[in-house]
């Protein structure tokens, strides 16, 4: 019992119409393991959620939980329990009897709802809020009601459907950290759902980069920043700078045609390359590093904590932090430089 | 919102899957028994009925024949009476949407503390019989009526007069049974306007007139299609109310039928007017219909 | 024209309108009160005297409950069958569905002459059970749910659509089956809806009388049946407290439902 994992998803698929919004997804998901589906709307992360939850059926595949088939059982057979992003809590009941319904569902002896109920919202910090009404809380409480309620009924699997997306941001880090908490406290399997690549790094034991119904990448959040899979994986992680650059008899140039001042320790071959390094990683007025561009200074930005400069050399523009005060003014060529080891070319 | 979820189909827990196609006809049944064992059997019968024969003191004698169908085009009562009954319901269609449209304008411009005092009195005749509707004209426009009484009193005339029996007590209460449809529909169409709309017509010259037949007029069109549909649909098929308040001719064809049924008992002739005045509502339903569709297609 | 001008064609208008609307009513409402034994203006004294005839008369009473019992009955069955057809066209697709609405909605837009002489006519020689159907209360109920339920219908579809389909989803998601799941969460959040549907179709069955003319007989007719019948011979204020009562029924039912949805407002 103790190794099978939570949950199996084996080559998933549902197609809407014509379009194929789960295109053959397997993940295994070990006990305790918090795996989140990353990627921007249409990729396929929600179907592929509301298939495990049981709200769709796949068209081809097989969904265990627990080592046992699924897929043809309604949701509410199911051992998972949702997170919705509005929370989808009963208007008209009272927080406690929100809790406790999943428990009332499960046929869970009178006696012992009570306390459970009692419980889960001390677990979620909402101790004495049992005869309050949804109306009456913040967005902030209701999703940590959601949350207690989902969580009371101790499922095999928690599902998250982007749950912080609809509040502003201060309460979204808040909870995050919570959700968080709750995970290295109890240790439930999860599979959580958003396009908010922040959150998929700080709250996830894997992440599952997905595009057009397809994983792109699954691994440990660290290895999909260092190491990412493919361009799509790269630029959907954190923020990088893109350089567009024709190679042609060793000089480069950019798309118009006009020579770049741009020196590479790997020289690359014939054809168009999108080069890309992240923003942290270049420097300014560093011409003792392997690789290095010259470019004029367009304009720059104030963050709080760096400055953002905005580079332009030909068409190509980039834009690198740096703290402290300003050191350059509009109009300077700059040389920019970076490491070998920071820079990823694709064809 | 979740990107990529289902498509039109809601998201029913999609157990096996005869259970899932069977129970939406459960949960109709009841709704379809009904309709169908109270509304399409009888129509049927009454369709097929209407080729029966009359003879004697009997209700119907089964057999086929036109008769019933060619009484209409021979018997001048009934054309005078299909006269009636169209002219009666166009002249109190267009009454009943005029007044309307002005009440919902009212209650649209007026502030919103208002609001809820006209639309109680809108619902008025709504909440009360048609019966007593009747009735209450009934003791307003006669000679020894409130209005006779009123108009001497105040000195306006010397002599009790009497309005009961004519076509304009007819309608008048035409008029008041069909006036709240109008009223709510119109108010709906009303509510779905930018009030800064005729703030910019003023703005730009021009004058509440000006801004009424260019602005306000062509924006409710659909609505005024719609009320005078309605009130027109239900004008045609009433025969209490001007058969009580009106001259004694003014026969409409609901009067008739009623008349063939309960007085003369002619069961197949009563069956065919019902069928010829049921066609003529569908029609005109399917005419407004198409009407109402093409305009929205022309406003795009 | 301006807007002076403007300003009292407006309150003409509303002084027409309210006039115009409260005319029979009040008409109704003080002649009632009249003490003699014709129906004429000025009145010369007051009394209760009418409703004391009507009270003690067991026509006029029979007539009420009749007319109450048949628009209870109404109501439940419109209600019921509303409800549940609009939650089935609300949730599911299946084939038809064009047909179907044609056919409940229909009924909603045909003159009461034409259905109650249909239903009259097929049902006139039926009987059930040994009982003649013709005549009997039931018969009526469900002509009058002829034009209750489509109403119904109409409304609880649009009520239905603006229920959360997530809290259905979370529902089931935490282990509830569908039926318990209508119960305890899709009723009580549209709990309003019905009970609005359920007062229109109340109202709609009490004040109707052509469909009842044609389906009653002496010992079931309804109260407005009995007031239309009375009409050519109206010499006495009676019809006028048949009137004032009929209306006090709708408004009693009325108030209650307000109360009711006082209390639920109270909730949040």
């Amino acid at each position: 019992m103790a190794d099978t994992n939570a949950l199996e998803l084996d080559g998933l698929r549902r197609a809407f119409g014509g379009v194929v919004a789960v295109d053959n997804v397997s993940v295994d998901v070990r006990r305790g393991e918090f795996v989140t589906l990353l990627g921007p709307s249409g990729s396929g992360k929600t179907s592929t959620l509301r298939l495990i939850g049981g709200f769709e059926r796949p068209d081809a595949g097989a969904i265990r939980i627990n080592g046992s088939r699924v897929d043809h059982l309604p949701a509410y057979q199911r051992d998972t329990t949702t997170i919705f992003q509005t929370g989808a809590l009963f208007p008209h009941k009272t927080v406690a009897e929100n809790v406790a319904y999943g428990l009332r569902m499960r046929g869970v002896a009178k006696a012992e709802i009570a306390p459970r109920v009692r419980q889960a919202l001390e677990v979620v910090r909402l101790s004495g809020y049992e005869e309050r009404y949804p109306a009456q809380l913040s967005g902030g409480q209701k999703q940590r009601v959601a949350l207690a309620r989902s969580m009371v009924v101790r499922p095999t699997i928690l599902l998250f459907d982007e749950p912080l997306s609809a509040l502003d941001l201060s309460l979204r880090l808040q909870l995050r950290a919570e959700i968080r908490r709750l995970h290295d406290e109890i240790g439930f399997s999860a599979i959580y759902v958003t396009h908010d690549q922040g959150e998929a790094m700080a709250m996830s034991s894997r992440v599952a980069v997905m595009r057009s119904g397809r994983i792109e990448q699954i691994d440990r959040p660290e290895k999909v920043f260092a190491e990412p899979a493919s361009e799509f994986v790269y630029t959907f992680i954190g923020e990088s700078c893109c350089l567009r650059a024709q190679v042609s008899a060793g000089t480069a140039a950019d798309s118009a045609g006009a020579p770049l001042e741009l020196r590479l320790a790997q020289p690359l071959g014939e054809g168009a390359w999108r080069i890309y390094i992240r923003p942290s990683r270049l420097h300014l007025g560093r011409t003792d590093m392997p690789n290095g561009l010259k470019a004029r200074l367009d304009f720059t930005e104030f963050l709080g904590d760096v400055h953002r400069y905005h580079f332009k050399a030909g068409k190509l523009e980039l834009f690198v932090d740096h703290p402290g005060a300003v050191v350059h003014k509009p109009g300077d060529a700059v040389d920019i430089g970076w490491q070998t080891a920071d820079m990823v070319a694709y064809k | 919102m979740s990107a990529g979820a289902s498509d039109m189909a809601p998201s029913g827990p999609r157990g096996p899957g005869w259970r899932m196609r069977l129970t939406p006809w459960l949960l109709m049944s009841p709704a379809l028994l009904i309709a169908i064992a109270f509304f399409g059997l009888p129509i049927a019968f009454m369709g097929r009925m209407s080729f029966n024969e009359h003879v004697d003191q009997r209700f119907y004698v089964p057999g086929f024949t036109f008769d019933n169908y060619a009484a209409m085009l021979t018997d001048p009562t009934f054309s005078a009476a299909l006269w009636t009954t169209m002219r009666l319901a166009l002249i109190s269609s267009i009454v009943t949407v005029a007044i309307g449209y002005v009440f919902a304008m009212l209650v649209w411009l007026k502030p919103k503390r208002w609001r809820l005092a006209f639309i109680a009195l809108a619902l008025c005749p709504l909440l009360i019989s048609e019966i007593s509707i009747i009735f209450g004209w009934w003791m307003f426009f006669p000679k020894n009526g409130l209005l006779s009484y009123a108009l001497v009193s105040s000195g306006l005339i010397t002599d009790k007069i009497s309005l009961m029996y004519t076509e304009f007590a007819a309608f008048v209460g035409l008029t008041y049974v069909t006036l709240p449809f109008c009223f709510f529909i119109l108010l709906s169409i009303f509510d779905g306007i930018d009030k800064k709309v005729l703030e910019a017509s003023a703005d730009l010259g021009g004058s509440p007139v000006r801004t009424f037949y260019e602005v306000l007029l062509p924006l409710t069109k659909g609505g005024i299609a719609a009320s005078f549909a309605q009130s027109f649909i239900w004008a045609v098929g009433t025969y209490a109310t001007p058969s009580a308040l009106g001259p004694d001719t003014l026969w409409t064809i609901g009067y008739l039928i009623q008349e063939q049924m309960l007085g003369k008992h002619n069961w197949p002739r009563a069956a065919a007017f019902s069928i010829v005045l049921t066609s003529g509502v569908a029609v005109v339903m399917m005419i407004i219909r198409m009407l109402t569709s093409k305009r929205t297609a022309l406003n795009g | 024209m301006d807007a002076v001008m403007l300003r009292v064609l407006a309150l003409a208008f509303t002084v027409f309108i309210i006039a115009y609307i409260a005319i029979p009513v009040i008409v109704t409402l003080v002649m009632s009160f009249n003490d003699a034994s014709v129906i004429r203006f000025p009145i010369k004294a007051w009394s209760l005297r009418w409703y004391g005839d009507f009270f003690g008369s067991p026509q006029w009473v029979d007539a009420l409950k009749s007319s109450v019992i048949i628009a209870l009955g109404t109501t439940v069955i419109s209600t019921v069958s509303g409800v549940l057809a609009a939650w089935a066209f609300e949730r599911f697709t299946f084939a038809f569905k064009p047909v179907v609405y044609l056919l409940i909605m229909l009924p909603l837009f045909m003159p009461g002459v034409v259905l109650g002489l249909g239903v009259a006519m097929a049902f006139g020689d039926v009987s059930l059970f040994g009982v003649n159907i013709y005549g009997s209360r039931v018969l009526v109920m469900l002509a009058h749910s002829l034009w209750a339920m489509p109403l119904v219908f109409m409304l609880m579809e649009a009520t239905f659509r603006t229920v959360d389909h997530r809290i259905v989803e979370a529902s089931y998601d935490l282990g509830g089956r569908p039926v318990q799941t209508f119960f305890e969460i899709v009723l009580p959040s549209v709990s309003t809806g019905i009970i609005s549907s359920a007062l229109f179709a109340f109202v709609i069955s009490l004040n109707e009388f052509v469909m009842a003319l044609f389906l009653t007989t002496r010992d079931t007719q309804t109260l407005p049946v009995l007031m239309w019948l009375s009409l050519r011979s109206a010499g006495t204020p009676r019809l006028a407290v048949a009137s004032v009562i009929l209306a006090a029924a709708v408004f009693v039912s009325l108030s209650l439902i307000m109360v009711w949805y006082i209390r639920q407002l109270r909730k949040t």
